[in-house]
């Protein structure tokens, strides 16, 4: 973690976390969009992954249950990147010393690239069979559920 | 008259929140945390959900798929995760019915599930019937896709208003 400190450090710094720090509102605010992107990317992630358990949209097809949601579920993402970035902006020496933060930042990184991978290639067959269909599911909903839930505890710790 | 109704409001708040179950859910370590973290992650359960069929409602996704059959396949798991939202919801206020009536946030945030409440209730009662006739249109009536963004609006301004009354100004 050592050789990341100077960029907890530089984002301490930042002006925008030094204005955001300073103001009463505009953590709220940006907490709430943050919360807004939450739910439209746990929402859409968990569509498909229902759809991979073999619940909800069971009359679609996968493939077409993967493509419909995937703008919103990348859309999301991004707004919650951007806006997490200046929350953490706001509070990054902090963050530094939380072990909630931590787990959040691996949980993300194997989310997203499980996500941008395993899954991707899963959802692409019509019939990916039940063994992959459920496992890719259950990893995909314990590591973003993972990543949600380390990031509440981030604001208890 | 006002005043006395609110008086006993207040009173029954600081009864509720001073019962064993409040002081308990409120003084523990784990069971408060336990309590939210469920009712921010059902978050994607029943608003997720019904994000998806005021979607198709709206016309903006799955246009090519019957609006009923986006609707009949997701609507039970939103109202399951509804269902959540409410009991974990609930035991939450218990514990702090004082800080949440005197939160205007909490007031806010009320109103608007009253509104989202109504939004639904009128689709139900007016609307729900003529569904045959638009089920296949790729962008249905305006009054179905204003009840789509309308459910969009205030869902969004429903937790918006939740977040926001952790905070004290």
């Amino acid at each position: 973690m050592h050789a990341l400190l100077p960029f907890f450090q530089w984002a301490d710094g930042t002006a925008v976390g030094q204005a955001i720090r300073n103001s009463r509102v505009l953590f709220p605010i940006i907490e709430s969009v943050h919360l807004l992107a939450l739910t439209v990317l746990l929402g859409t992630i968990l569509v498909v992954d229902m759809r991979l358990l073999g619940a909800g949209l069971r009359k679609q097809s996968l493939p077409f249950v993967a493509r419909s949601l995937a703008s919103l579920t990348l859309w999301s993402l991004l707004t919650m990147l951007a806006t997490g970035f200046l929350l953490f902006s706001s509070e990054a020496m902090k963050s530094y010393d939380s072990p909630p933060f931590r787990f959040k930042m691996v949980a993300l990184g194997l989310a997203l690239l499980f996500h941008w991978t395993v899954l991707r290639g899963t959802v692409k067959a019509e019939t990916p069979g039940r063994v992959r269909s459920v496992a890719t599911a259950l990893v995909s909903l314990t590591l973003w559920f993972g990543v949600a839930v380390a990031g509440r505890a981030i604001g208890f710790y | 008259m006002t005043g006395m109704i609110a008086l006993s409001l207040a009173d029954l708040c600081q009864w509720l929140q001073d019962t064993s179950w409040g002081t308990g859910i409120r003084e523990s370590v784990w069971v408060f945390p336990l309590i939210e973290g469920t009712h921010v992650m059902a978050l994607a359960l029943s608003v997720g959900t019904l994000l998806v069929v005021d979607l198709r409602l709206a016309g903006f996704l799955m246009r090519r798929t019957r609006v009923s059959e986006v609707s009949n396949q997701l609507m039970p798991w939103s109202l399951a995760g509804f269902v959540i939202m409410f009991l974990t919801g609930g035991l939450l206020f218990w514990s702090q019915a004082v800080k949440a009536y005197g939160s205007i946030f909490f007031r806010i945030k009320l109103v608007l599930l009253l509104l989202a409440g109504i939004n639904a209730l009128v689709f139900e009662l007016t609307l729900r019937r003529t569904v045959p006739e638009w089920d296949t249109a790729e962008k249905p009536p305006f009054r179905a896709r204003l009840a789509g963004v309308l459910g969009m609006v205030l869902w969004a301004g429903v937790i918006a208003a939740g977040r926001t009354m952790a905070y004290t100004f």
